[in-house]
């Protein structure tokens, strides 16, 4: 059993710190992204018109049944391939992502909406408000804040699933963490360290989800 | 867009030995892994839902562990670190005489990782068992393991099939992160086979093509089990 | 105002509504009753265009409710509808419930919708609660909200879908009362209620509605003093005698 040096630990953290900026920055703008289109395939999916809910109903579950390694790598390929030049991993990773997490936002949010009452919708009707004005005012608000639990994990699993971007070399926290433990020979220390700190982000995480269903069910 | 078609390179021998043995890790990987998860995830399950505090204890904080850590974090410090970790001789043993490593680990990873997530499902699908059932059990006089035996777990797990499936198709897509310790799986071959053709579109086409199938497959097989266990009149597929 | 002509309507094999006609005038009141599953509430809904019809025609101050491609949401927005679970927005004040249709269908300034709510609220003597969210009031306040909600809009007609079958017995009455106010003041008022208190007091006629099909459509004195149909007089001799 090796010695554990946690000086690594400390002399990396500027690395680390960075590493894990990206990491939240990707989180971030995969959620709002993958919210704002998984809604949009949701709405689209009860519209009742078809053509559009077989459309987002087919590209849901193609999505859902790939790993998100695959999904990165695709858009790894397409991407510059598309727009003919390339654009960062960055910009394609974080494509890949708000396009995989729409999928499974679009589930969550799909139960929201039909959580909410028809009546609400009769409500909006008998006012005169128009299908997009009841969706904007009086359905989607209260969809959000049945589903804000359940979005919130889901926001969770995206910050894990953030790690992957390892696959492709861009420098999250995983990546950071990994470039230090094979430059300092300290597998164990590094690979620990990571483990605490997305443990650590995590369970907070979870924390809230707690606190806010209890909260909403009284 | 400038590409060159080229479909035909999915048949080359090579390209399409090398998609074939990635399937069969995948598959391999994915089963395995499968049944450490239901044994492991349907003890925690029940170790969190009994009455002994220090079990539900143990139980919850290995939930809490294995569930807050991303599966790749698992995965490197199963491979690079329990090594070193260990007294030297088991070490020793690890890195060198243990067959097919890469195997191993990711089996072992995945396995109980998602065991973390079937144990909350067991969890989930005992208590929404009707406590009057457990009540109405003690009063006939069954011990705390025959009611789990004869009463709880064959309602709970009747009751979690559903779910269970979304969990059984999340393992196949899981172990796509075998390939980060190695292990040349469908997807990592799929992305060896981009590198070398320059066919990325086709090579990750077929990849897409089976994990569909797979994922077809795996709820036609859920949706039989679900047929065979469930209870007439009992909760339905919707509750 | 509002016209009914023979409109029938099913639930794929099931038909809920049977050659359905009858009329209300401006300033009438018109209570319709009958058992439950009689198609009352859904021939309600089919008048400002909730529930399609398959046949038969609907017209609401001239304009046809059941033409293809009826303006509905203009339509709607002069038929003020009053629910039997309130359906307050949750998520809103109760001030905010009362400005979000002026203010997006009607495009009231804010300033001018509110000071209309605060209005309304005062009618309905809710105006202490405007900042207030609906699951921190009672039934009968919500109840009450929901009538000032819709009178916001200005209609030309209300449609009342059981209005007090959900409260508690003690609460009805002030729903009632807002009601009989309104109905005085000469709203044109289709109610589908079991309060035959309110239907003798206040009613024109009163339509009796059985099996999707309606059995009697008569001055409001004539059907409670010598019901035609026996299966209006059995009706009435169960919900009149508790």
């Amino acid at each position: 059993m090796t010695d554990f040096d946690f000086n690594v630990i400390w002399s990396s953290l500027p690395f680390l710190w960075q590493g894990l900026q990206l990491s939240l920055l990707l989180t971030f703008l995969s959620i709002i992204g993958g919210i704002v289109l998984g809604t949009l395939l949701a709405l689209a999916r009860l519209s009742g018109i078809a053509p559009l809910a077989i459309v987002a109903a087919t590209y849901v579950n193609l999505i859902r049944s790939v790993p998100l390694i695959l999904v990165i790598f695709w858009f790894y390929f397409l991407v510059p391939l598309a727009l003919g030049r390339p654009i960062g991993g960055f910009y394609s990773a974080l494509i890949a992502f708000v396009l995989f997490e729409a999928a499974y936002y679009s589930e969550i949010m799909r139960a929201g909406i039909q959580s909410v009452k028809r009546g609400q919708v009769h409500a909006g009707q008998s006012t005169g408000l128009s299908y997009w004005q009841i969706q904007r005012y009086v359905v989607l608000p209260q969809a959000f804040r049945n589903m804000v639990p359940i979005l919130v994990t889901q926001g969770i699993i995206l910050f894990q699933d953030t790690s992957l971007v390892f696959v492709v070399s861009l420098r999250d926290f995983m990546t950071a963490s990994s470039i230090v433990a094979r430059t300092e020979g300290r597998l164990v220390e590094m690979y620990l360290f990571a483990a605490l700190v997305y443990f650590a982000i995590c369970f907070s995480g979870s924390m809230l989800v707690r606190s806010l269903k209890s909260r909403m069910a009284t | 867009m400038n590409y060159n078609w080229n479909w035909g390179v999915l048949f080359e021998e090579q390209y399409l030995n090398w998609l074939i043995s990635g399937f069969g890790w995948t598959i391999s990987v994915a089963l395995s892994a499968w049944c450490i998860a239901i044994v492991i995830g349907s003890l925690v399950g029940v170790g969190k839902t009994v009455p002994n505090k220090v079990i539900r204890g143990i139980c919850a904080t290995y939930v809490e562990i294995f569930r807050n850590v991303p599966l790749l974090v698992q995965m490197f410090i199963w491979y690079f670190a329990v090594p070193e970790m260990l007294p030297e001789d088991w070490g020793r043993w690890m890195k060198r005489d243990l067959p097919n490593p890469e195997f191993v680990t990711a089996v072992v990873a995945l396995g109980l990782y998602t065991a973390s997530r079937i144990a909350e499902q067991v969890r989930a699908g005992i208590e929404t068992v009707p406590p009057g059932l457990s009540a109405a059990a003690t009063a006939h006089g069954l011990s705390t393991a025959q009611t789990y035996r004869y009463v709880l777990l064959p309602i709970s797990f009747r009751i979690i099939v559903p779910p269970l499936t979304s969990e059984f198709l999340t393992v196949f897509k899981n172990s796509s992160l075998a390939l980060t310790i190695g292990l040349l799986e469908l997807t990592a071959q799929s992305q060896q086979i981009a590198e070398y053709t320059f066919q990325g579109f086709e090579a990750f086409t077929a990849a897409t093509v089976i994990y569909v199938c797979i994922a077809l497959v795996a709820t036609i097989l859920m949706q039989v089990l679900e047929k065979y266990t469930r209870i007439p009149g009992y909760v339905g597929k919707e509750a | 105002m509002i016209d009914i002509e023979n409109i029938s309507k099913w639930y794929g094999d099931f038909q809920v509504l049977t050659d359905c006609t009858t009329q209300v005038a401006k300033g009438e009141v018109v209570v319709v009753c009958g058992p439950s599953g009689s198609g009352k509430s859904t021939l309600i809904k089919c008048v400002n265009g909730l529930e399609p019809v398959q046949q038969g025609r609907i017209s609401v101050d001239g304009d046809d409710v059941t033409a293809k491609g009826a303006n509905l949401t203009a339509l709607r927005s002069r038929i003020g509808m009053v629910f039997q679970h309130f359906e307050l927005y949750p998520h809103m004040s109760v001030l905010e419930n009362l400005c979000l249709a002026q203010e997006k269908v009607l495009k009231r300034p804010r300033a001018e919708a509110v000071t209309r709510a605060e209005k309304l609220l005062d009618r309905v003597g809710m105006a202490d609660h405007a900042a207030k969210f609906p699951s921190q009031l009672s039934g009968g306040q919500q109840q009450r909200i929901a009538i000032a909600r819709s009178l916001a809009m200005d209609p030309i007609a209300m449609l009342f879908d059981e209005p007090t079958s959900a409260l508690d017995p003690e609460m009805i009455k002030e729903v009632l009362d807002v009601m009989v106010e309104l109905a005085q003041e000469g709203m044109t008022m289709m109610v589908v209620t079991h309060e035959m208190g309110f239907a003798r007091k206040v009613a024109d006629r009163v339509i009796f509605m059985d099996n999707g099909a309606i059995v009697e459509d008569r001055q409001t004195a004539a059907f409670f003093d010598n019901p035609e149909s026996e299966r209006a007089q059995d009706f009435l001799s169960k919900i009149l005698d508790h």
